[in-house]
C-alpha cells in the first residue's frame, strides 16, 4: 500500500530520468574535477594526493592560456560570423512562400548532412593553394601568391561557419515565424515605415532566437574539434586539441581534465555574461 | 473628422475575387457594420482601407483624396485586429506610445495623451504590464486605446470582440459605441454577428461573396430586407408565397386572404418575422391554420415551430398564453409588417 503510493508520487516519476543524468552527466563532470586536482606521475596517468598544480601552470603559461582565449576567441568570431550571415537568411526564408521555404531548409541543413571527410575535401578544392578561389584571383591577374585561407585561424572560422549555420538560423526563423503578421501590420498602420518595422518590432521579437543561436554556435565553436583539427592543418592549437592531444597522446590525465575544466568555466562565464546582456522582460 | 468613400473596389486573389466592385459611402462620423457570412470578403475590404493590401481595381478616397496608392503609414488609421495584434515586447504603455512616437510627438506629450488615453479604457493601473499579463478583456481595450490615442481620421475594427465571452462581448458593445459617439470617429466595423451589427451601427452593410446585398440603417435590414438571403442572415425569416388579386394576396396554404392593395397583381413571396405574427386559439378568425409543433420556454418569450399546409413556420410569442406542443391554433399576420420580397412585380 505505501509502496504503490511511493512509486506513483510525481517524486518517484522523475527518477528514470535523474538517473540518467547523475549517470551521464553528473559522474563524469566529479570525475573530471576530481581528476583535475591530482598529480601528474610517469608512466601512470596520475600518481598519490591531490594539488592545483595543473590549474597554475594553466593560468601562468603563456602557452596554455592562450590556447584557452584562442579557443573562445575562435567561438565569439563564429559567432558573429554565423549571425550576420544567418540573421538575413533566416529573414529571407521567413519570408518566402511554403515550397521555397521547404527548398531553402532543406539547403540550410545540407552541410550537416555531408560527411566531414567530403566536407573537408570540398574546402580543399575551394580554399587550397591551388584552389577554385585561388586561381581564379590568380588568372584575374588580382594576386601574385596564394592568399592563405586554409590552415589557419580564418580557415577554421570559414569550416565552424559553414557547419554551424544551421545552429543560428533555425531558433531565428522559429522566432520569426511565431511573430503574429498583424503585429507588424499593426505597427505598419501605426506609422512605422517598413525599416522601422523591422528595427522596432521584427528585431526585438526576434531577440530570443538570436540569443539562443548565438549560444548554440559559441558552445559548438568552442568544443569543436574536428573541423578545427582539418581547416587547421594541425598547424592551430585550439585548447579542445590541445586537450585531446594531453589526453590521449600524452597520457595526462589531470592536466587534460584542468584544461578542459578551465575552457569550460571560461565559456560558461561568457554565456551568463551574454544571457544577462540579452535578458528580455517579456518573456519571462 | 473624414468621409470614406469607397468606389467599384475590386480585390483578386489570383483568379479568386475576394471583393467586387464594391462602393460605399462612410459620412463623417458615422459608425457603419460591414455584416455578412464567413470569407464573404469584410476582412479584405478592411485591409484595402488600410492599405495592407493592394487594390486590383477601383478607388478609396478619405474626404476626396484618393488614398488607394499610399502605404498604411501614411493613412492615418486607426486599426482593431481580432488577434489584437499587439507588441509583446512592449509594455501597455510602450504599446499606446508607439504610435505617437511614429508621429514624433514630444515624450512629454507622449506622457500626457497615453495616461488619458489608458483612463478611457480603465486601464490606468496595468500601464506597466506586459500584454501577455493581460485577460482577452483587458488587452482588447488597450488594442481599441493604442489605435485611438493617435488621434486618427477613421477607426477600423476587425471583429474585436469574437474572441470574449458573451458577457463581456455586451459589455465591449456599449463601451464601443459609447466611446465612438464620444470621440465621433468615422469608424469601420466589421463582424458576422447580425445583433452586434444591429446594435451599433448607423448602417449595416450586408455583404455577400465580395458584393454588397444592402446597405441601409439597421430597421431597415431588418424590417425591409432587400432579398431573402438578406432576410435570412439578419434575424429568423419566414417566406410565405401567395397570389395577388385585385389588391388582395391569397396565401398558399392561408385560410383567409390578406387585404395588401399596393402589390401589383401575380405571384408573390412575403417574409414575416417569427415576432410579428401573433396566435390564436382554433376556431377564432385568422389568416391562417396550423398545429403547434414544438413551444420553448425562453423566460421573456416563447418560440414556436408551428406546421401549417405552407410549411414550418416560427413565431415568437409572449408568455401570457402558452399553446402546448400539439395545439392547433390561428395565426393571424399584420399586412402592414409583410415585406414582399424580389421579385417584387
Ligand atoms: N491572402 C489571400 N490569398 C488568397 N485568397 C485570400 C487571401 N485572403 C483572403 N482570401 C480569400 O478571399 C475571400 C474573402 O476573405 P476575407 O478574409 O475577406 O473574408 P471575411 O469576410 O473576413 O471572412 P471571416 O468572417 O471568416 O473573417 C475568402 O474566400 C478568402 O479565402
Ligand atoms: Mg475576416
Amino acid at each position: 500500500m505505501i509502496a504503490a503510493r511511493g512509486l506513483s508520487s510525481p517524486r518517484m516519476l522523475v527518477l528514470p530520468a535523474a538517473a540518467l543524468i547523475v549517470v551521464f552527466v553528473v559522474m563524469p563532470y566529479l570525475n573530471i574535477m576530481v581528476m583535475s586536482l591530482r598529480t601528474p606521475a610517469q608512466g601512470n596517468p596520475y600518481g598519490e594526493g591531490f594539488t592545483l598544480q595543473s590549474y597554475l601552470t594553466i593560468l601562468t603559461d603563456a602557452y596554455y592560456y592562450e590556447a584557452v582565449l584562442k579557443t573562445l576567441r575562435l567561438g565569439v568570431v563564429t559567432s558573429i560570423t554565423t549571425l550576420a550571415l544567418g540573421l538575413p537568411l533566416a529573414l529571407h526564408i521567413n519570408r518566402a512562400g511554403r515550397r521555397m521555404r521547404g527548398l531553402l531548409i532543406a539547403l540550410v541543413l545540407s552541410p550537416l548532412l555531408v560527411g566531414i571527410v567530403v566536407r573537408s575535401y570540398g574546402w580543399t578544392i575551394l580554399l587550397g593553394n591551388a584552389g577554385i578561389v585561388n586561381s581564379t584571383l590568380r588568372n584575374l591577374g588580382l594576386i601574385d601568391r596564394p592568399l592563405p585561407l586554409m590552415y589557419n585561424e580564418l580557415g577554421i572560422i570559414i569550416g565552424l561557419t559553414h557547419v554551424f549555420l544551421p545552429f543560428m538560423i533555425l531558433p531565428i526563423l522559429s522566432a520569426l515565424q511565431s511573430i503574429d503578421p498583424a503585429v507588424s501590420a499593426a505597427a505598419r498602420s501605426l506609422g512605422a515605415r517598413p525599416f522601422t518595422v523591422f528595427r522596432r518590432v521584427t528585431l526585438p521579437l526576434a531577440l530570443p532566437g538570436i540569443r539562443s543561436g548565438t549560444i548554440l554556435v559559441f558552445v559548438l565553436a568552442v568544443s569543436a574539434y574536428v573541423t578545427p583539427a582539418l581547416m587547421g592543418g594541425m598547424r592551430i592549437q585550439t585548447a579542445t586539441l590541445m586537450t585531446v592531444d594531453i589526453l590521449i597522446d600524452q597520457y595526462r590525465w589531470p592536466f587534460g581534465s584542468a584544461l578542459a575544466l578551465t575552457l569550460s568555466i571560461a565559456a560558461a562565464l561568457m554565456i551568463f555574461a551574454f544571457g544577462r546582456m540579452t535578458r528580455t522582460r517579456w518573456t519571462q | 473628422m473624414t468621409q470614406v468613400r469607397i468606389e467599384g473596389l475590386t480585390k483578386r486573389y489570383g483568379s479568386a475575387t475576394a471583393v467586387d466592385r464594391l462602393s460605399l459611402q462612410v459620412e463623417n462620423g458615422q459608425f457603419v457594420s460591414l455584416l455578412g457570412p464567413s470569407g464573404c470578403g469584410k476582412t479584405t475590404t478592411l485591409k484595402c482601407i488600410a492599405g495592407f493590401e493592394e487594390v486590383t481595381g477601383g478607388r478609396i478616397l478619405f474626404d476626396g483624396r484618393d488614398v488607394s496608392r499610399e502605404p498604411p503609414e501614411k493613412r492615418d488609421i486607426g486599426m482593431v485586429f481580432q488577434s489584437y495584434a499587439l507588441f509583446p515586447h512592449l509594455t501597455v504603455a510602450g504599446n499606446l506610445a508607439f504610435g505617437l512616437e511614429m508621429r514624433r510627438v514630444p515624450p512629454a506629450a507622449i506622457r500626457e495623451r497615453v495616461a488619458r488615453a489608458l483612463d478611457m479604457v480603465q486601464l490606468a493601473p496595468f500601464a506597466e504590464r506586459y500584454p501577455k499579463a493581460l485577460s482577452g478583456g483587458q488587452q482588447q481595450r488597450v488594442a481599441l486605446a493604442r489605435a485611438l490615442v493617435i488621434e486618427p481620421r477613421i477607426l477600423l475594427l476587425d471583429e474585436p470582440l469574437a474572441n470574449l465571452d458573451a458577457k463581456l462581448r455586451d459589455e465591449m458593445r456599449l463601451f464601443i459605441r459609447d466611446l465612438q459617439q464620444r470621440v465621433g470617429i468615422t469608424t469601420l466595423y466589421v463582424t458576422h454577428d447580425q445583433s452586434e451589427a444591429m446594435t451599433m451601427s448607423d448602417l449595416v452593410v450586408v455583404m455577400f461573396d465580395g458584393r454588397i446585398a444592402q446597405a441601409a440603417a439597421p430597421q431597415e435590414v431588418y424590417d425591409l430586407p432587400a432579398s431573402e438571403a438578406v432576410a435570412r442572415f439578419v434575424g429568423n425569416a419566414n417566406i410565405l408565397q401567395g397570389n395577388v388579386r385585385d389588391g388582395v394576396v391569397h396565401l398558399a396554404g392561408g385560410a383567409s386572404p390578406v387585404p395588401m392593395p399596393q402589390l401589383p397583381p401575380g405571384p408573390v413571396r412575403l417574409m414575416a418575422r417569427p415576432e410579428q405574427i401573433s396566435l390564436v386559439q382554433a376556431g377564432v378568425a385568422s389568416d391562417m391554420v396550423g398545429r403547434v409543433d414544438h413551444s420553448y420556454f425562453n423566460g421573456s418569450h416563447v418560440d414556436y415551430r408551428i406546421s401549417t399546409d405552407a410549411g414550418d413556420i416560427a413565431v415568437h410569442a409572449s408568455t401570457a398564453h402558452i399553446f402546448p406542443a400539439g395545439t392547433p391554433v390561428g395565426l393571424r399576420f399584420d399586412p402592414a409588417r409583410l415585406w414582399p420580397m424580389e421579385p417584387r412585380a
